[in-house]
């Protein structure tokens, strides 16, 4: 339990985490400006968003197994209301970081051939990036709350301007959904500062000393239900899900990337940093509802995802079916199934992400992603289907593929929580297995239609392609670097005292 | 009245004899560009007065104060009078103003917000209410050709008169209940052992229905798109923001401390702060013009605003005050982008106007969003740490209800804000092409713009500043 020296380790003096929040930022809005320099607000972003990987990329190697807080800022911001700028990074969000400076960066690649307003595009990718990143890293809950609101008005530009067929339908729905809840949150936020104020007559946002409030029984279970009702809207879990097959489907390919790849894990990454730890009773006492609706939404999406013509909503609707195992292996509250879930969401980012990444590509090739329509790519463009059936199989969790490794995680750890959620959990991957072969069948079997012949895969899709099925395969064979960073924070937050070490350590 | 009260009223002063000049000189010299740019200079001497003299005495003459409070508002409503007639200056050129007319006018009205904000006594509020309705009577219609100016001005005309019925007779209850002019002390004649407490409650009732004309609470509402929609662009700005904050920075000053006929007040305003939210919301759910949506909107945040005085406290009147800045900056904001894209034929107004216009006009269309995402409260802006604030005192003085009311009016706001950014940016047939804008009305709108990243960023300064002057 030495955790106090990391900190003061970790507290340097150059802001390293702001950095990571201010060189998108500042990217996007240099794009904004150069509204007119299509090609330089190209390598901008790319320069960018490759930036923020390396810096993620060194901080992950620097910083592999050790526990407790690696990096920390604390400044003073609204002192009216007693907000402070305070970043963290611990070895789950960590992970969050290099999911999302990864998928960034691919963001950027698969929009690089766009024509219509790129600049502007790529500034809402930034801003994106800039509240993802400030949503991983925030420990004040005002600061949360901003990233968390700033972050989705990029995306509602990004599906409404770039999107596909009723994109606007599916912008407002998309914005609304979130707004609802998180206003709720908001209020929730309010009310828990000023209990908090009450009892020790000091305002602040701080997550570590929130913690420390005592609430009613009753109290807790409303504050709770505030926050709970944000974050399972976003991550999304059945029945709060209707928004995400609609703005998955008709955002462009780098939008569905960050919602699957991103945005859902800021919804996980909300319980486990601010619900459960905040309102320990009420979320124990909430588990088995929440695996209830877990384990509906893992088969209720897998078999609406079955009955899908649009290969994109086929998708969509397995990232509800995959989260739900996510949340499951939350419910499990045990070491096992925890490290399983936080893996699987890294996971989930790479393979959907690749998924949808692929799917943009053949719907650019054949114009259409209809299931119907689409037969016998294999014959066509067999590297770019075999990078297809790969992903598909790392998604259906075949063994020594990354979804395996997470899925065999959560299972084992499910199982021992409940044996009927490990029973049901291992039904709903023989679920995923048979509407991913559908979708493989449907694209890649059968005859090639008459269509003159396509390209196969151009120099920059192997760019995108490649890093993310060395990941696949990495994580399949080799996950312990993966799991090393999440091993401690698990174990602390499972013992209810993630934000110990912050409390001792905070002037 | 004594030299120390003159140099206490030195900015006011300013503003009313700078207002005189600039009419005078008009009449002589009349040249409508220089007018205006006169005009701003002048409001803009004035607000440097107020911010950088500090008085000695706190009250002039008993009606106002002079204090940091009042100082506050005047430095407020001068920036607003100087902005506004930025970007009037291509606006009145093109419609053949009177230069001298119209800047004095403005300034003239700033300087009767300016008193009302400060006022102490009902007599100071009713001179300084007076002052500015009667400009703004003149200044709606102040476009003759446009008949719809007109019928704006005749509404605001009838309204504002019966308003001012209601005022004066309120205020003459009140009087005969407390004997006195003094807001502080004709309060406690509301108290629950006054002698007289019914006429100080039917007084105050009237009082309250002018208020309610004035700021346009529900069911007082019934002008303010009309008024809007006919009003020119620069005077819609200025009746949105300084007409609506002035009244509210006198209540903060009348109910801030409200403890005395509390138990009467309290289920009214309470009352009067939910149907504004709720009616107000899904008034302007229905509008396809940009100035009616923003009439609408302003009626529901003076709802939001009524539950930080509600509230009260530091925490309730702090919130107030940064939400009427933050509110003021905002609109004024809106409108000028209005004003700057208007054309000698008119203004664009319907949400057709605007379809795909964002392309034409990246940065203003950009600004406007910017603008509407504020006034729906979403970070990083001014409007969001408004809300916040009210939302925090709403809480912390246990109105739950309100809040949540009021959270539920935000949601529903949001599909009405963003029908506009939809409009502007996510449509496929684009609208003609407006006007390019001048230079002055980009430095206008681009500083309502500032003021309102900054304050949604780094508000702590304004937060520390009014928690001192309160």
């Amino acid at each position: 339990m030495n955790l106090l020296p990391d900190i003061t380790q970790g507290a340097s003096s150059f802001p390293l985490l702001t950095l990571l929040v201010a060189i998108p930022a500042v990217g996007g809005l240099v794009c904004f400006f150069l509204r007119r320099h299509a090609a330089a607000c190209r390598w901008l972003s790319l320069i960018s968003t490759l930036v923020v990987l390396a810096l993620s990329v060194v901080y992950f190697v620097t910083f592999s197994g050790q526990g407790g807080w690696l990096l920390y800022e604390d400044y003073p911001w609204i002192e009216r209301f007693g907000i402070r700028y305070t970043l963290g990074l611990d070895g789950i969000s960590l992970l969050m970081i290099l999911l999302t400076a990864l998928t960034q960066v691919l963001a950027i690649l698969v929009s690089w051939r766009r024509t219509f307003e790129l600049p502007l595009f790529f500034a809402t990718i930034l801003f994106m990036e800039a509240g993802i990143l400030g949503v991983f890293l925030a420990l004040d809950l005002f600061l949360f709350y901003l990233f968390w609101e700033v972050m989705v008005i990029p995306m509602f530009f990004l599906i409404g301007v770039y999107g596909h067929g009723r994109r606007v339908y599916a912008a407002v729905k998309f914005f609304l959904y979130t707004m609802g809840g998180s206003l709720l949150m908001l209020l929730g936020i309010i009310a828990l500062v000023i209990i908090h104020a009450g009892q020790t007559g000091e305002i602040t946002f701080s997550l570590p000393a929130l913690q420390g409030t005592v609430l009613s029984p009753e109290t807790e279970w409303w504050l709770y239900g505030a926050f709970l009702i944000a974050f399972i809207i976003k991550v999304p879990l059945v029945p709060f899900h209707t928004w995400l097959p609609d703005a998955h489907t008709e955002a462009p390919t780098a939008g569905s990337l960050d919602l699957a790849g991103l945005l859902l894990k800021t919804g996980m990454y909300g319980l486990i940093r601010i619900a459960f730890p905040l309102f320990p009773v009420a979320a124990q006492a909430s588990l088995p509802f929440l695996a209830v609706l877990a384990i509906v939404g893992i088969f209720y999406a897998a078999w609406i995802a079955f009955a899908q013509l649009d290969a994109k909503r086929l998708i969509a609707y397995s990232s509800v079916s995959h989260v739900g195992l996510m949340v499951l292996g939350l419910c499990a509250w045990n070491q096992t199934a925890v490290e399983g879930s936080i893996l699987q969401m890294f996971n989930h980012g790479i393979t959907t992400g690749a998924l949808f990444i692929m799917v943009g590509m053949i719907q650019h090739r054949a114009h259409t992603r209809d299931l119907d329509s689409l037969s016998g790519l294999w014959a066509k463009a067999p590297i770019l289907s075999a990078f297809f059936l790969f992903f598909a199989l790392s998604s259906l969790g075949l063994p020594g593929l990354n979804n395996f490794v997470g899925e065999i995680l959560i299972l084992i750890g499910a199982f021992q929580a409940n044996p009927w959620w490990g029973i049901l959990g291992m039904a709903g991957v023989v679920f995923a297995a048979a509407y991913t072969l559908r979708l493989v069948k449907e694209t890649l079997w059968g005859p090639p239609d008459e269509t003159p012949e396509w390209q196969d895969l151009t120099p920059r899709e192997y760019i995108v392609l490649v890093p993310l099925a060395a990941l696949v395969l990495w994580v399949g064979v080799y996950p312990a670097p993966f799991l090393e960073p999440i091993r401690e924070p698990v174990r602390l937050m499972l013992e209810g005292g993630i934000f110990t070490a912050l409390n001792g350590g905070t002037p | 009245m004594s030299a120390a009260d003159l140099a206490a009223l030195a900015p006011i002063l300013i503003l009313a004899l700078g207002s005189a000049a600039v009419l005078l000189t008009g009449a002589w010299w009349p040249r409508c560009a220089p007018l205006l740019w006169g005009g701003a200079a002048i409001a803009l001497a004035a607000a440097f007065t107020a911010a950088l003299y500090s008085p000695p005495t706190l009250e002039i003459a008993g009606f106002f104060r002079s204090d940091g409070y009042g100082r506050f508002f005047t430095v407020l409503w001068s920036a607003v009078a100087a902005l506004t007639l930025m970007t009037s200056l291509r606006y009145a050129e093109e419609r053949h103003f009177e230069g001298g007319e119209y800047a004095a006018l403005i300034l003239f009205g700033a300087a009767g917000m300016a008193l009302l904000s400060a006022s102490v006594s009902f007599v100071g509020l009713f001179l300084g209410l007076e002052a500015f309705t009667l400009v703004l009577y003149i200044l709606i219609a102040f476009h003759r050709e446009d008949p719809l100016g007109a019928e704006a001005g005749l509404k605001y005309l009838v309204m504002g008169a019966v308003a001012t019925g209601f005022l004066a007779f309120g205020i003459a209850l009140l009087y005969t209940a407390s004997g006195t002019f003094r807001i502080a002390e004709a309060m406690t004649a509301l108290g629950a052992g006054a002698e007289m407490r019914p006429v100080a409650m039917a007084g105050m009732a009237m009082f309250l229905t002018a208020v309610g004309f004035k700021v346009s609470l529900v069911p007082f509402h019934l002008w303010t798109p009309d008024v809007y929609q006919g009003a020119p662009a620069p005077v819609a700005g200025l009746l949105s923001t300084g007409s609506k904050g002035a009244v509210f920075a006198a209540l903060v000053t009348m109910w801030g401390g409200l403890e005395v006929g509390r138990d009467l007040l309290e289920p009214l305003l309470w009352a009067l702060s939910a149907i504004t939210m709720l009616v107000g919301t899904f008034c302007a759910l229905r509008q396809e013009n940009l100035k009616r949506l923003l009439a609408y909107s302003s009626v529901v945040h003076m709802g939001y605003v009524l539950i930080g005085l509600l509230a009260g406290g530091a925490d309730g009147n702090g919130a107030v005050v940064f939400y009427l800045v933050a509110y003021t900056v905002v609109n004024l904001g809106a409108f000028g982008i209005i004003a700057s894209f208007s054309r000698e034929g008119g203004e664009p107004q319907n949400f057709e106007d605007f379809r795909g216009l964002g392309y034409r006009h990246p940065l203003r269309c950009g600004t406007m969003a910017v603008f509407l995402f504020s006034l729906a409260g979403v970070p990083p802006t001014a409007g969001f740490i408004g809300k916040f604030g009210i939302f925090y005192a709403a809480v912390g003085s246990g109105y739950i209800l309100l809040a949540l009311l009021g959270v539920l009016a935000s949601l529903v706001s949001l599909y009405y804000y963003l029908r506009v950014i939809i409009v502007m940016f996510m449509s496929d047939i684009a609208a003609f092409p407006l006007h390019r804008g001048t230079f002055s009305e980009k430095a206008a709108v681009g500083l309502c713009l500032l003021a309102t990243l900054w304050l949604g960023v780094l508000p702590g300064a304004l937060l520390d500043l009014i928690t001192r002057i309160l």
